[in-house]
């Protein structure tokens, strides 16, 4: 099972994103796991996910984090603002399972 | 528009990083993530301190009124007791909660720093009198001093590590003991430093620690309350969200200390029945001025709800409960809000507004001071009075903001809703087009 988290300020608005992105894969039928973390949270939360995706408020933290999470070899992104904004579960979902591929 | 162009760029080639660095700088978020842990305490505590101040006259006929203000009166020790070792002690909470991440960002055991770090500050600031520890700097007086314990702990255990100087241990001895001897040199680094400070303080200046601190950071508090810098940190926080950054995020980190200190001077205060004294505290930034999130949102989202143009009306409608809670991203970035020249103008004005009229109506006596801390996603209407103790004229008055919201923005929100509208229009007889020409329709 892939483990997909996505990080903000507090988590909060993340988490709604979470909700759709879990409907958008179990449209798909894919067998995926997805939480939002604080960003006091990052430091664990990366150990135990795949891939992080970040809130495009706070991508001032993105250089700390992929330099953090490429210790472990994992990947982090910002996810693209409009999508963030129109909550679009399926696109921020692309965006997650690309980068676990690539 | 080449002011407005000229301020973008400042704010994204200057200001942008500059806070950017400041929002990843380790002891800044060490401040943020420390503050999160007392957070809990402070709040149900401070709840237990409107209980045990009815919102009733002294003299109320209500009989529910009379029965709680009696029942009050007769226990309020016991009542009280709850919030002294809560918010009454939140410095305590607050310099164990930074040093642990501020250890943890060193990737130092966290425990061991969060239990060196109250020692530090309870060397400092509560010198053990008739075998019981003094309360008097565990609240808001002592919340600087809290701070700076948990940096100087952390740092100086740190800078001990980094040059070898601790207790070697033969090979032999497994790696989990030799770990408990870690503390052991900073702990006495503790004792050579800061007690000789704090002894240094006391005879010198015939004060503790924490009220040399308070006085240093005095002029900060007071300026807090004055109206030029809630303006001030009302701007760059708007500034740093048009970028498409978490203002509130970096400029509340920072504020954080001043806005504990301010409501811990305020529930001491509420709770010996004195005057309220500060002005600039979290309800008051929250509720009055930033009324649905960052930019007072909360109105553009009621007038999205209604549009016309589709692309409006369905983030509008998605961003209204969230909205309600004070939380804004889905219209930030969807509507969006962020890097809009259009909604700039309400974006910026909605909130200024709000502080000045809050600040009028709070210093002249027609609203209280808050005097409890809530959550920041306390609907605002509810959070306003909560904050000031249930006092619903709060309430009154955000709705009143709210209104006044709603009338900033409605121009400027037609004015994109015109645009969209063109778009929408746009694409639509494109459609038309297409379809009758069979061309294959690209979304």
């Amino acid at each position: 099972m892939k483990k997909i988290f996505l990080c903000c300020s507090a988590g909060m608005s993340t988490s709604m994103l979470v909700k759709k992105m879990e409907q958008a894969a179990a449209g798909r039928g894919l067998d995926v796991e997805i939480a939002a973390v604080a960003m006091s949270g990052f430091d664990e939360a990366i150990e135990a996910y795949d891939v992080c995706l970040l809130g495009p408020q706070v991508k001032f933290k993105l250089a700390d984090f992929q330099a953090q999470a490429a210790q472990l070899n994992k990947k982090v992104e910002a996810i693209e603002p409009m999508a963030y904004g129109m909550m679009n579960g399926e696109k921020v979902l692309d965006q997650a399972l690309s980068l676990l591929e690539a | 528009m080449k002011l407005y162009d000229q301020l973008i760029k400042f704010v994204e080639q200057k200001l942008g990083p500059i806070a950017g660095k400041l929002g990843a700088q380790r002891h800044i978020t060490a401040l943020r993530d420390g503050f999160l842990v007392a957070m809990p305490f402070i709040i149900v505590g401070s709840f237990i301190l409107i209980f045990a101040n009815p919102p009733f006259a002294a003299d109320t006929t209500n009989a529910f009124g009379r029965a709680w203000l009696d029942f009050v009166a007769a226990h309020r020790p016991t009542i009280v007791m709850p919030w002294t070792m809560s918010m009454g002690i939140m410095s305590l909470f607050i310099t164990m909660g930074v040093a642990y991440s501020l250890a943890k960002s060193y990737k130092m055991d966290g425990i061991g720093a969060a239990a060196l770090s109250a020692m530090s500050f309870l060397l400092i600031a509560a010198p053990e009198k008739g075998w019981a520890l003094p309360l008097n700097h565990f609240a808001g007086t002592g919340i600087f001093t809290a701070i700076l314990a948990a940096y100087f702990s952390v740092e100086l255990t740190r800078i001990l590590k980094k040059y070898n100087i601790t207790i070697r241990m033969p090979e032999q001895v497994p790696p989990a003991i030799a770990a408990s001897f870690a503390l052991l040199v900073p702990v006495l680094a503790i004792f050579l430093t800061l007690y000789p400070l704090s002894l240094f303080v006391q005879t010198n200046f015939g004060m503790q620690i924490p009220e040399a601190v308070m006085a240093v950071f005095k002029p900060l508090v007071s300026a807090s309350n004055s109206l030029p810098a809630i303006l001030g940190a009302i701007l760059l926080s708007q500034l740093l969200w048009f970028a498409g950054i978490h203002g509130a995020n970096i400029v509340v980190g920072i504020l954080s200390p001043i806005f504990l200190a301010n409501i811990g001077a305020n529930a001491a205060a509420y709770a010996a029945g004195e005057t309220v004294p500060n002005l600039f505290t979290q309800p008051f930034w929250d509720f009055y001025i930033f009324i649905g999130g960052a930019g007072a949102t909360l109105a553009l989202v009621f007038l999205m709800s209604f549009s016309k143009a589709t692309h409006l009306r369905s983030v509008g409608r998605m961003s209204f409960l969230p909205g309600v809670f004070q939380i804004n991203e889905p219209v930030m970035f969807g509507a969006p809000v962020v890097m809009n020249p259009t909604l700039f103008v309400p974006f910026v004005l909605a909130p200024v507004m709000n502080a000045i009229i809050a600040y009028f109506a709070v210093n002249t006596g027609i609203v209280d001071k808050a005097i409890a801390v809530t959550p920041w996603t306390a609907p605002a209407l509810i959070g306003a009075a909560w904050g000031a103790g249930w006092a619903f004229k709060a309430s009154i008055l955000t709705a009143f903001l709210l209104v006044l919201d709603v009338l900033v923005y409605l121009p400027f929100f037609k004015a994109y809703e015109k645009q969209l509208l063109a778009q929408e229009n746009a694409s639509l007889s494109g459609t038309t087009q297409a379809e009758k020409t069979g061309q294959p329709v690209t979304a």
